[in-house]
């Protein structure tokens, strides 16, 4: 009698304690631009995070245990992206997506390092692998691939004698920049002026009109959608006959918006947006974010992100464990995981290998049409 | 030559708009000794404003000469409304009370309209839409002038000279120089201060208004936070002009926009603003009550 009493009594306390672990759960950060400049892009890292996790919180969770994310706002600042990192790791995740922007993601990398949280971002900037952290991944390609394959399109292809290079101060935009002018220069090409202008000041006419007596045949820049599309605006209303080639981060329907009827010609290089990715996981997921949030995501790096996600769910099912260490050593041994944007494939010190870009002209209209691959 | 006169006219554009921002500071300084630092908060509010009424209505593509006006009107009575608001709520109270306790209370009136204006109009950038103006421009051998720079050059020209008439050549405009020099003085010449300070704050806000629907006019993009940008920039040319002294804050913005505009072109642009800042700094140690700044009696 006694006896089964006590085994009854262990047999509930195990169940209680099975269940506790069953209820138990594992979190994921994401740091991303919530507020701010470029609230649009980190609202939908965080949406499509959340879209991926939900995913698979009804599929009964990753190893058994539900998926809770922890978001935080570091407005694309980094002393902001310091805090975020504490916060998050003090929070207890075990990965962490984002940032957007390559400068908040390198304020947080040591703090994640430290601690052994991965990290994966889209931030392109070549810098941000130059630590060789283990913790980290990048899910979009670097800087020098596009840059490369910018100085092809506008040395060999197009044939421009005069080039401007402009970029902001940021540490993705110059760092685009100065890597888009050494390839340049790399394939021959002439550079006639490389400049910088201050993000967010909103008026660039006092260095476009500079560059106007340098009469080029083309403005190239690196920086963000906010003020690339000003910078054709303005560059448009001072009558500077050059075309105007944008870097990845200016592909945005708010370039259209910003610069107006001046769009019309314009020029971008980017990664391919969302909506023409050709790969099933594309359709599948591009349509389940547009049922879910209504909308599309504003450009390819929420999608980039949630590819890093999708990498480091995999990581932990193939390894069967939240072990860090092995979670990053087992994504930089995969081989062509299906990623939503493409075959992805991590090469030892983090690099995203296999970068594929596509150039859009712009229509008086709004609408980007392909011109070449 | 034409690039020259380029930027001649590139720095008087975005210098008068610094300009009719940096009347706001020196009027209320003028009077009341305080540096409104909710300023440059009130023209980012009112190009959002602007924005709102402009397209609630008439539609973004609707540009008539009579709904640009209506907008203009509209969004500086709205403005001035919340400027007197301003006043009411976080200056009067401190009338008495130190200075510093002022200046505090009107940096917290700035991060309250800054976040007013993200949680009213969300985070995300706004984008006024193209051509409020008709997209015309002119070409004078090389020098282009666009139909919204003359606009923006005519009308602030013409507002800042009746200003000035107002201020010099009227009845209200004696009471306001009175009550700058003394207010308890003015007082017993009959003069209402509480009046004279709210009509300071209604015609501060409304050029501040129309510097700011300009401002979402010609450059489109606005964020919650822009009115420090502007702002600081403002408080920095009416210190330039003279704080307190209106041909002063005229003369400032325009010295602020042309210097930065011939830096940036003729020695560096990635080191136009420090440059522009050391040469203001220059002029500030040659005569540190700034261009047109009179001299105060210093009370012993």
């Amino acid at each position: 009698m006694k006896l089964t009493k006590i085994a009854g009594a262990l047999a509930l306390s195990a169940a209680v304690a099975t269940s506790l672990i069953a209820a138990e759960t594992v979190k994921i950060g994401v740091q991303a631009p919530i507020t701010g400049k470029y609230a649009n892009e980190g609202q939908s890292i965080d949406n499509f995070v959340k879209l991926i996790v939900a995913e698979k919180n009804a599929q009964g969770g990753l190893l058994g245990k539900q998926i809770e994310v922890v978001t935080c706002d570091d407005e694309a600042k980094a002393q902001k992206a310091a805090v975020c990192a504490k916060k998050l790791v003090n929070a207890g995740v075990f990965a962490v997506i984002g940032s957007y922007t390559s400068g908040a993601t390198e304020a947080a990398q040591t703090t994640y390092y430290r601690n052994k949280v991965l990290q994966t971002s889209d931030g392109t900037s070549d810098s941000l692998i130059k630590r060789k952290y283990w913790t980290f991944f990048r899910n979009s390609f670097p800087n020098s691939s596009q840059s490369d394959f910018t100085a092809q399109y506008m040395v060999n292809t197009k044939k421009y004698k005069n080039i401007v290079v402009l970029s902001d101060y940021s540490s993705y935009s110059a760092g685009l920049g100065d890597a888009t002018e050494a390839s340049i220069k790399a394939l021959g090409g002439n550079i006639t002026f490389r400049g910088k202008i201050k993000s967010g000041t909103q008026n660039f006419t006092a260095i476009l009109t500079k560059i106007k007596a340098m009469k080029p045949d083309v403005i190239y820049y690196s920086g963000y959608y906010t003020d690339g599309g000003l910078l054709r605006a303005q560059q448009k209303q001072l009558q500077i006959n050059a075309d105007f080639v944008g870097g990845d981060s200016n592909d945005n329907p708010d370039f259209y918006k910003l610069a107006g009827k001046a769009a019309d010609g314009t020029v971008l290089i980017n990664f391919p947006t969302p909506e023409i990715l050709p790969y099933p996981e594309a359709k599948k997921y591009l349509a389940a974010y547009k049922a879910e949030y209504k909308m599309d995501p504003p450009s390819i790096w929420p999608v980039t992100n949630a590819d890093g996600l999708r990498a480091v769910i995999e990581g932990v099912e193939q390894t069967k464990s939240f072990d860090t260490k092995k979670i990053a050593e087992y994504v930089r041994t995969m081989k062509d995981f299906p990623g939503i944007t493409g075959p992805f494939n991590i090469r030892e010190d983090g690099e995203r290998v296999g970068a594929k870009f596509v150039v859009y002209k712009m229509a008086n209209d709004g609408t980007k049409k392909v011109v070449s691959e | 030559m034409d690039i020259f006169l380029q930027q001649l006219i590139n720095g008087l554009t975005i210098g008068s708009l610094y300009a009719l921002v940096a009347l706001g500071y020196t009027m209320v300084y003028g009077v009341m000794k305080l540096i409104n630092f909710a300023h440059g908060d009130l023209v980012a509010f009112s190009a959002y404003v602007g924005l709102t009424v402009f397209t609630q209505f008439f539609g973004s593509n609707s540009t008539s000469f009579v709904s640009i006006i209506i907008v203009f009107l509209l969004t500086a009575i709205i403005v001035a409304f919340v400027g007197v608001l301003l006043e009411r709520l976080a200056y009067r109270p401190l009338r008495t009370a130190p200075r510093l306790s002022a200046v505090v209370s009107a940096l917290g009136a700035s991060l309250v309209i800054q976040n007013a204006i993200m949680l009213i109009w969300g985070p995300n950038m706004e984008i006024f839409p193209a051509d409020v103006f008709p997209s015309t421009s002119w070409n004078f051998g090389g020098v282009i002038i666009s139909f919204t720079q003359v606009i923006i050059l005519a009308l602030s020209a013409v507002l800042m000279i009746s200003l000035y008439m107002f201020i010099n050549k009227t009845k209200m405009g004696t009471a306001i120089r009175a009550s700058a020099i003394d207010q308890d003085a003015a007082k017993l010449m009959g003069i209402n201060v509480n009046r004279i300070i709210m009509i300071i704050f209604i015609v501060g806000s409304m050029l501040g208004a129309i510097g700011g629907l300009f401002i979402g006019i010609y450059y489109r993009g606005l964020t919650f936070d822009m009115g420090w940008l502007y702002g600081l920039n403002a408080f920095i040319a009416a210190i330039i002009g003279g704080i307190g002294s209106i041909p002063g804050a005229m003369l400032g913005g325009l010295l602020l926009g042309l210097f930065n505009a011939m830096i940036s072109g003729y020695i560096s642009t990635e080191w136009a603003e420090t440059f522009t800042f050391i040469l203001l700094i220059v002029i500030l140690i040659v005569k540190p009550t700034g261009l047109l700044g009179e001299k105060t009696a210093e009370k012993v």
